[in-house]
């Protein structure tokens, strides 16, 4: 699924040369729950854009899908990025001036899927993550786990090969991170592949396998 | 579609800003639209009045007759023998001396037949015109134009007077009307006298059988050009094939130059407003680059979820070519509000002034040109961005 071998990827801060990824290797199978751990600084959030294909690194090579991420333009990445992996970020990230429905759909848009499936899949996709009442309202007027639920659905509506998490509950208050890390235990168990990138050890514990992160190395814990 | 209505909303968005933004655009449209329009409604106006005042007449000067004079019978033969000709009439100016009672002045007289008055389009208030039997017997009858019988004489029902050319006694049988034909006003501006050409012989020593100018009518149907072609040809192999010894003149050159000053007139006035389309093309870039830089994050979202570049590019180049289009529709729309009311103020001048259709397509074209050219770069400048460096923009 995630074959990730050797990646190195380097920052220029000043003068200063930061090595944000030292050759970092893992691997991860396809329908696993993976957590990746780390404090800030420790170059997860550069792992997470690599592992997204919002960035590429600098050396070291990465395989999604058995499809090597490199050399490719940013309109091919942009297509990768639409195809195989739906986002779930802290901050929700949802477009503030459309209402949740049509946060769903504009994924599908952008592949090109035509109105009539776009409609069922949208409705779909709300209807798992149980906010069908809530389609037609605009994120401000949802809460914090509505929204984040709705950027769930949002990633899912494409029906991704992996659903990649940046601290999907670190805007959450604890009942709610419960709720939403409940949905993800769900979305598990119907064999979605998840990878989940965190600093709270709590959260990293529901997975069923962690990574480490720490100056931009990896290291693996078992359970 | 989905672009068009993903434009309008984030459009909708900020009214305020969006109509400010539109401003430029709308001023332009309405500089552009009223001013072309205006210049236009009062050109046709005016061509109209010339085109309604002789201007199928031609009007041909012999300078050298090669021994070969022309006289009324060949005037009157070439009037039947071509076929594009409709009446011809000849045309000899002679100063005089009028007097009526003790005022004397002096004229201009025209000595020509009964013809004349419809080549010319001279148009009576008093009495009749010249005819055929005024000029056989060399009859001693004038008709004046309507300055000359109000100024001279001192009323214009004044058919059956004498007035005195050089001595001698003519009889007025008619009066022009006040509108004298524009171009009788134009080669004159003192009085003027209609007499038969064969009185005038008698009254002036230079004027003989040889008739060295005359006026020419295109026939029902004709165009004047090809009078002038078929007259030219005639003359030439008349004439020896010397074209200096003739010339033959239209009124057309008349037409031609004043659609040429209005035209450039146009032009002039549709570039100041083009300018002023462009000054309003500058705020839309200006207001996309806020647009672009206010929506980072958003931008960065959409690639996230996979917009391509060329994605990002049709939104923000959609967006801006919509506020152009609307700011263009407005504009169209307060240029004819503003032209039906300049029609209402203008009824009394006689001139029609609509909306220009040609200039609406130019407007409508050049704003969708100004949104095209002045959102390229904006919207490059969001379809550029990364995507990391979007989705972390702000926090």
């Amino acid at each position: 699924m995630i074959d990730i071998q050797d990646l190195c990827k380097f920052y220029t801060v000043g003068d200063e040369r930061v090595r944000a990824l030292d050759h970092a290797t893992m691997h991860i199978y396809p329908h696993e729950f993976v957590s990746i751990i780390g404090p800030s600084g420790s170059g997860k959030s550069t792992l997470m854009n690599i592992i997204g294909c919002l960035d590429v690194a600098d050396a070291g090579s990465y395989l999604l899908d058995g499809i090597p991420i490199e050399d490719y333009t940013d309109n091919e990445l942009a297509r990768i990025r639409n195809e195989k992996i739906g986002f779930v970020f802290q901050s929700f990230n949802l477009i503030a001036k459309m209402s949740a429905e049509e946060n769903v759909e504009l994924p599908l848009i952008y592949r090109g899927v035509g109105k009539a499936e776009r409609q069922r899949r949208v409705a779909e996709a709300l209807e798992r993550v149980g906010l069908t009442k809530r389609a037609k309202h605009q994120p401000t007027e949802l809460s914090g786990g509505q929204q984040q639920r709705v950027a769930i659905a949002r990633a899912l509506v494409t029906k991704p090969s992996l659903i990649l998490a940046d601290e999907p509950t670190g805007n959450l208050d604890s009942k709610t991170s419960a709720e939403i890390m409940g949905m993800f235990h769900a979305l598990h168990e119907q064999g979605n592949t998840i990878v989940l990138i965190t600093h709270d050890n709590d959260v990293a514990r529901q997975a069923r396998r962690i990574i480490h992160i720490r100056d931009g190395k990896l290291s693996e814990v078992s359970l | 579609m989905m672009t068009l209505r993903m434009a309008l909303r984030s459009i909708g968005a900020n009214k305020m800003r969006a109509l400010l933004t539109m401003l430029g655009i709308i001023i332009g449209v309405v500089a552009l639209v009223v001013l072309v329009s205006l210049v236009n409604g009062a050109t046709s106006s005016v061509t109209n009045a010339v085109s309604s005042l002789g201007t199928d007449m031609l009007t041909v000067t012999i300078s050298d007759d090669k021994g070969l004079p022309m006289d009324l019978e060949t005037l009157a033969k070439w009037r039947d023998e071509l076929g594009a000709v409709g009446l011809t009439a000849p045309s000899t100016t002679a100063s005089v001396t009028g007097k009526y009672g003790s005022d004397s002045d002096s004229f201009t007289v025209y000595g020509t037949s009964e013809a004349y008055d419809d080549i010319a389009g001279l148009k009576l208030c008093m009495g009749r015109f010249l005819n055929s039997a005024d000029v056989d017997s060399h009859t001693r009858v004038c008709v004046l134009s309507y300055k000359a019988a109000t100024e001279l004489i001192g009323y214009t029902d004044c058919v059956g007077e004498q007035v005195s050319l050089n001595g001698m006694k003519f009889t007025v049988i008619g009066v022009l009307s006040d509108s004298e034909s524009i171009t009788t006003s134009m080669r004159s501006s003192g009085y003027t006298a209609y007499i038969p050409y064969t009185s005038l012989m008698r009254l002036s020593d230079s004027v003989t059988e040889a008739v060295t100018s005359f006026v020419v009518s295109a026939a029902e149907g004709r165009s004047v050009d090809e009078v002038e072609l078929v007259l030219t040809e005639k003359l030439m192999e008349r004439l020896e094939q010397d074209d200096d010894a003739f010339s033959v003149s239209s009124m057309n050159i008349m037409e031609d130059a004043m659609s040429s000053i209005t035209s450039m007139l146009s032009i002039l006035l549709g570039g100041i407003a083009g300018i002023s389309l462009v000054v309003g093309g500058i705020g839309i870039m200006n207001i996309m680059l806020v647009t672009v830089t206010e929506r980072t994050r958003e931008i960065g979202i959409r690639k996230a979820i996979g917009a391509t570049h060329g994605a990002i590019l049709r939104q923000f180049l959609t967006e801006a070519v919509v506020l152009c289009m609307l700011g263009c529709a407005i504009g169209i729309f307060l240029s004819w509000t503003i032209l039906r009311m300049a029609a209402v103020i203008a009824s009394g001048l006689s001139m029609s002034f609509t909306l220009n259709g040609p200039v609406v397509g130019i407007a409508v074209g050049f704003c969708i040109l100004i949104g095209v050219v002045f959102g390229l770069y904006p919207a490059n400048k969001a379809a550029k961005m990364k995507p990391i460096d979007a989705l972390h923009y702000g926090g």
